[in-house]
């Protein structure tokens, strides 16, 4: 499939059609500096736990979502790559022109936030005996007596997730979305293996982490008072200032040092656009000494 | 001659030749005059005030006012109930010893929730002797919560605390979380909890702490002198406003301040007996110490005299 030279209309809003298994990639932002010409690859509604399979798609999206201009010409011959999997049609890569909204007259901060933790769940769709799987599963703790679900770790994505007697499981400490994904996943194998006939249902990310440095000392003082509907700063409980933004719904960690967490939000964009809201506001407090 | 207009559904006293005049109230008389002609309108008016008069006697033991305790009509719900009071003498005892007419908790029970409340932030109040004011505050606050009924899950002890450290705050005398600890049960986790809980449910808000609230305080239970205390106040204000502590709680910087001024005079006191009477961890006095004391010489007030030159002050 050749590049044309015509902008191919990008679909906003990429929104994984509900049951599908994609993750949702990143809602185009201003802090994206080239588009990365993705369109939803077509996947089968499948609940297999293959996991070459998971680990191909991941890989691909994050090459994908790297986006190096190298990597442009290179990602032609990996869009049919799946085994079993014959995509219904290729997806023509977009040029490499980066293509930006009207920006405002503000420049975009320039900073990307990190994120650092995922939470994810997941239903596995059957009951589970938790007894058997802390005896016969590795890394695997269980106290009934101080919580009723198995702890399970694993090193690559280093990750930890509680398993329910219900069947359903919460996978925490993942990086970024597709690790959250493929290590719900191994743990959704290691329990297949140790018989339980576990499926893969209903996978959701609960919620994002991220944190970003804005690189100057913040008069938190100056700041609670002019946000006071929003903002929270006690010395004597927290030593960060706790804004809790309306849109989108993200609470935000500021500290003096200028270091910024970002908590609360479901998908990806909503940190970035958090972030890209608050940096005006930051710089408007920066300390002067 | 005037009468009052009975035939209407609220019998209104009013002068009929002035029917917009506002009576004025003749309690020694039982009158109610109009003021504009002198007109006796109302005569024969129930007098609410004492029956008689009473001096404080040490030998009287019993108010003997039938009139009973002053209404308190802006906290309760309007408390018209009527209670049975313990019996005087022996006619009041039945068999076995128990008084008759035992029952005299019935009342209101709604309000019984908040009278124990009230009953237990005066409490708390008086063990750090704290005035009128506040604790009037306390309970307004209280009963705004309480009516709200957002934070109806939570014991009534923890909203008493947190409403207690608000109302310092808001009369401009805070008191650190840990103070309000010192006399309430409830773990300082959740009086903050509760704390920023009811700042959201009656959307108001405190102002920042600052340094010099807690001067006075600390300085007075450490016994020291009004110089030191002024000096603390001063070294304090200028190490936040050269901003050598930040992020340090203000708590952590006044405590170091009086450290400060403290060695350099002739009362010294110890990190440990400040940080007893601060609530702070004698490390974090040291923290905080050796963040300002490379510039000591700019902290304290011109006209300070010292009792230790400043190259003498503690190193730590």
């Amino acid at each position: 499939m050749e590049q044309n030279n015509s902008l191919t209309p990008f679909p906003q809003g990429l929104a994984s059609p509900p049951g599908a298994m994609t993750p949702v990639m990143p809602i185009f932002s201003p802090t994206m500096r080239y588009n990365t010409g993705l369109t939803p690859q077509p996947v089968q509604n499948t609940n297999s736990l293959s996991l070459l399979e998971e680990q191909q798609r991941q890989q691909q999206q994050q090459q994908q979502q790297q986006a190096t201009p190298q990597l442009y010409h290179s990602q032609v011959s990996t869009t049919t790559a799946l085994p079993g999997n014959t995509p219904v049609h290729t997806t023509p890569l977009t040029p490499m022109t980066p293509i930006t909204p009207a920006t405002p007259a503000s420049e975009s901060s320039g900073i990307l936030p990190q994120l650092q933790n995922i939470v994810s769940t997941v239903n596995l769709g059957c009951k589970l005996d938790l007894k058997t799987i802390a005896l016969r599963a590795r890394n695997a703790e269980y106290n009934p007596k101080r919580f009723a679900a198995v702890i399970m770790r694993i090193r690559e994505p280093r990750t930890t997730a509680l398993i329910f007697s219900s069947g359903k499981m919460v996978c925490t400490g993942a990086k970024s979305e597709v690790q959250s994904r493929l290590a719900a996943r191994k743990y959704a194998r290691v329990v297949q293996k140790l018989g339980f006939p576990a499926k893969f249902l209903d996978f959701k990310i609960q919620n994002m982490v991220g944190s970003c440095d804005v690189k100057f000392p913040i008069r938190l003082e100056g700041l609670v008072l002019t946000h006071q509907q929003f903002s929270s700063y006690e010395p004597e409980l927290f030593p960060g200032l706790i804004y809790r933004m309306i849109k989108p719904r993200i609470v935000l960690l500021i500290f003096v040092s200028g270091k910024v967490v970002l908590t609360g939000a479901k998908v990806r964009a909503e940190i970035y656009e958090a972030f890209e809201n608050i940096y005006p506001i930051l710089k408007g407090f920066r300390k002067t000494t | 001659m005037a009468s009052t207009s009975r035939g209407d559904s609220l019998p209104k006293v009013q002068c009929p030749n002035h029917p917009d005049a506002i009576l004025v109230e003749d309690y020694r008389a039982g009158d109610m005059i109009c003021p504009e002609c002198g007109l006796v309108v109302g005569d024969r008016v129930i007098d609410v005030g004492s029956e008689w008069r009473t001096f404080t006697n040490e030998k009287a033991t019993n108010d003997p006012s039938r009139v009973g305790d002053a209404q308190n009509p802006l906290l309760n719900g309007g408390d018209l109930s009527t209670m049975i009071s313990k019996g005087t003498g022996a006619a009041s005892f039945d068999e076995f010893g128990n008084s008759k007419y035992q029952n005299r908790r019935t009342m209101s029970s709604a309000d019984r929730a908040m009278l124990n409340a009230f009953k237990e932030i005066t409490t708390m109040s008086d063990r750090i002797n704290l005035p009128r004011n506040i604790i009037d505050r306390t309970n307004n606050l209280f009963k705004q919560v309480y009516e709200q009924k957002s934070l109806k899950g939570r014991s009534n002890d923890a909203i008493a605390s947190a409403c207690l450290y608000i109302a310092c705050r808001q009369e401009g005398v805070p008191r650190t979380f840990k103070e309000i600890c010192a006399v309430s049960r409830i773990s300082k986790k959740e009086i903050g909890r509760c704390f920023k809980l009811i700042l959201k449910a009656l959307e108001t808000s405190v102002d920042l702490i600052t340094t010099g609230d807690f001067m006075s305080r600390f300085c007075s239970n450490l016994g020291l002198p009004k110089q030191v205390q002024i000096a603390a106040t001063y070294i304090a204000r200028k190490a936040v406003e050269l901003d050598l502590v930040p992020g340090r709680s203000p708590i952590s910087v006044a405590a170091a301040a009086i450290y400060m001024a403290s060695q350099a005079s002739a009362e010294k006191k110890t990190q440990k007996e400040i940080g007893d009477i601060a609530g702070v961890a004698d490390v974090t006095i040291r923290q905080s110490y050796r963040l300002i004391y490379p510039r000591a010489a700019d902290l304290f007030p011109p006209d300070f005299k010292f009792d230790t030159p400043v190259d003498k002050l503690p190193q730590l």
